[in-house]
């Protein structure tokens, strides 16, 4: 399936994504050195004497240069080594995997959620449209996505964490421990990142199932054939639905990273948003920039996928349209 | 008589759009038969897509259908959805204006040909799969093995037009809709759409309703010719009656305007000069007295009843042009 037009595609978008992540590297290097106080500060505390402070900085390497700092930290990078981290001393790197792995199974768990959901809502919706599930569904779709992810946490966290006690508030259960507890652990959050995006899904997909079934001359085609109205529904108009939703899913990819770094805060989760925001705190500059071209990285390539999966999915662009 | 397919009696529709009424079909009535090629011709908005529509139950929500249509004795109207699903496709089947928008872009042409005939038939995917190849044979597309796995943006579009005969032709129906099936083609693919349609009409005996607002396209292929403006049928004769003796100044404005169409037509322009008329307030005389010029005091007030005048020729007009004689 993959013929040389998207593989060429790749190669191109690769190419152009390296200058992105060093312009992101270059902007956030840039732009921690601006904000007050570093990490040396930051480890010894306010009572520091000015000259433990110095020492500190003189070992972590604050003192060099900006540009000697970037040079060396980007020395380093190209070969996969992100730096030590200025508090824990150990190399970023490790930390970052299960790190992600937790963010990414929170995310997976989202996307899984809001599809599965959003996708049969949307059809019954569609099948008849302007009754009452579809009413219904408008409603909680509009309203929803008005609501702040934090806000629709929070009551989440009041209703079945504190209220009903059906899952625990806070924390993390790994998933070597328990698949259970770690499913109860991960549930809170997974929802609260869900919900906003089942409201989109619904809403992008209902609306082009119904626009489909009332204007597209294909549709008509196929209801003229004599089939039944659930299969020109889904062999026809979510097919090509289908093609759409894919690379909005896949361009909301990148922007499930900001819900992450505020929901992991909310629900303790030891994911790379929380990693992100504890670094920022203590000035350890060297895991905040992994996190952020770890993030960029995640970016760039879920653009890529999304529009990779539709060329690689949708006929009419496969075979090039002329 | 015995070898009616489809008889049209009082047909009505209206749609009903918050507080507005548009009367679009007002009491069609027609008789075809078997194997019958009939045209039906008239300006934008005449009705001929909502009426032909109507006979398939394939009218939005909106729409209140009314008045009688059998085929072979059965009453399409008022049949309900279930029903009337294993009637299309199998008994009537329809081929649309704009083959570039009437495939589904996203499947290949050998699964929406097969889609039709499994729709009817209990069929092995092999047997469909045969069954596809030989319609695409039929409709005369080259190299059918290749085309069964292409896309429709992969086709030219009078070979799409064909790959919707082939899907249309799949049930084996009795009635075949064209609507504006050729419009959108260039000329010479327009005449061999044309050609291909007549030649499966006596191979297959299937009966054509073709819809135009093309007049000539329909005195060179039809056998019958209905003229219809504001929802009803104005006159109607065999094609070498109606040239031979055209009675409505209505009909004959449509004939005057055929050099003035160009081809690409469709537009929705009026074809002869004023307005068509106002289909949520129908007047209570001749609907087109307003831009007919042979129109009397008459005409304005009473509806001119459509009535057989001569022998297979109706036509509804208070004052009808005599043999060759100038509107
Ligand atoms: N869904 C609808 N709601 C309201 N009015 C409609 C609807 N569909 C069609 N009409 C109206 O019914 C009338 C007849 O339309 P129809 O499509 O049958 O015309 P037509 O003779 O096929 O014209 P054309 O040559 O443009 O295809 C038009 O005035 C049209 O505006
Ligand atoms: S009835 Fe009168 S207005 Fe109508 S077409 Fe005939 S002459 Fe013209
Ligand atoms: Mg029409």
């Amino acid at each position: 399936m993959l013929g040389s037009p998207s593989l060429r595609l790749v190669g191109k978008r690769l190419l152009m994504a390296v200058p992105i992540v060093l312009g992101v590297s270059i902007l956030t290097f840039w732009v921690l050195n601006l904000i007050p106080g570093n990490a040396a500060q930051q480890l010894l505390g306010p009572e520091a004497s000015p000259d433990q402070i110095q020492q500190l900085e003189e070992e972590m390497g604050l003192n060099r240069p900006q540009v000697v700092r970037y040079l060396d930290w980007l020395g380093g990078a190209v070969h996969g080594d992100l730096g030590t981290s200025l508090v824990s001393r150990q190399p970023v790197t490790d930390e970052l995997g299960p790190r992600l792995a937790v963010s990414g199974e929170v995310v997976g768990l989202a996307f899984l959620i809001s599809l599965g959901l959003a996708i049969p809502v949307s059809l019954l919706a569609a099948r008849w449209p302007n009754r009452m599930l579809d009413r219904i569904s408008m409603v909680v779709s509009t309203t929803g996505l008005s609501v702040a992810n934090y806000v629709f946490a929070l009551l989440l966290v009041l209703l079945f964490a504190v209220q009903l006690a059906w899952f625990p508030a806070i924390g993390y259960t790994p998933l070597s421990e328990s698949v259970t507890g770690n499913l109860r652990s991960l549930a809170l959050p997974a929802i609260a990142i869900a919900f906003p995006l089942f409201c989109f899904y619904t809403r992008f997909l209902r609306s082009d199932l119904v626009d489909q079934m009332q204007g597209e001359d294909y549709i008509m085609t196929a209801r003229a054939k004599g089939i039944g109205p659930w299969q020109v529904l889904l062999r026809h108009a979510f097919r090509n639905s289908a093609f759409g939703l894919i690379t909005i899913v896949g361009l909301n990819l990148s922007t499930l990273i900001g819900a992450t770094v505020i929901i992991e805060q909310i629900f303790a989760l030891p994911g790379i948003g929380q990693m992100l925001l504890q670094a920022i705190n203590t000035r350890d500059f060297i895991v905040v920039q992994a996190c952020v071209i770890v993030f960029a990285i995640i970016t760039v390539l879920a653009n890529l996928l999304a529009d990779l999966l539709y060329a690689v999915l949708d006929p009419r662009i496969r075979y090039g349209s002329n | 008589m015995s070898d009616t397919l489809l008889q049209v009696e009082d047909l009505r529709v209206r749609f009903d759009q918050r507080g507005r009424r548009v009367y679009a079909v007002n009491g069609l009535s027609y008789r075809l038969r078997a194997g019958q090629m009939l045209a039906i011709v008239g300006e934008s908005g005449s009705g001929k897509t909502v009426s032909s529509r109507a006979l398939m139950g394939l009218l939005p929500p909106s729409a209140t259908v009314t008045g009688s249509a059998r085929i072979d004795g059965v009453e399409l109207v008022g049949m309900p959805e279930p029903e009337m699903r294993r009637h299309r496709g199998a008994d009537i089947a329809m081929i649309f204006q704009d083959p570039t928008r009437s495939l589904n872009p996203t499947m290949r042409i050998g699964a929406q040909i097969t889609e039709a005939i499994r729709a009817h038939a209990r069929v092995e995917k092999d047997a469909a799969r045969a069954r596809a190849m030989e319609l695409l044979s039929l409709v005369r597309i080259s190299d059918p093995q290749r085309r069964f796995y292409e896309y429709p943006h992969q086709l030219s579009g009078g070979m799409r037009q064909r790959v919707m005969i082939a899907i249309a032709l799949a049930s084996d129906p009795k009635l075949l809709i064209a609507d504006e099936a050729t419009t959108a083609l260039d000329v010479t693919t327009q005449a061999q759409i044309m050609d291909l349609l007549g030649e499966l009409r006596s191979r297959l005996g299937t009966a054509i309703i073709l819809i135009s607002h093309d007049l000539g396209l329909a005195a060179s292929y039809a056998d019958d010719v209905i003229v219809m403006y504001a929802g009803r049928a104005v006159e109607y004769a065999p094609t070498r009656t109606l040239f031979a003796k055209m009675r409505m100044p209505y009909t004959r404005a449509l004939l005057d305007a055929i050099p003035r169409l160009e081809r690409q037509s469709h537009a929705r322009l009026p074809i002869t000069p004023g307005q068509p008329p106002d289909l949520t307030a129908l007047p209570p005389g001749c609907a087109f007295e307003p831009r007919c010029a042979r129109a009397t005091p008459q005409c304005r007030t009473s509806r001119p009843p459509f009535a057989q005048h001569e022998v297979g020729h109706w036509w509804a007009c208070w004052n009808p042009c005599k043999d060759g004689e100038p509107v």
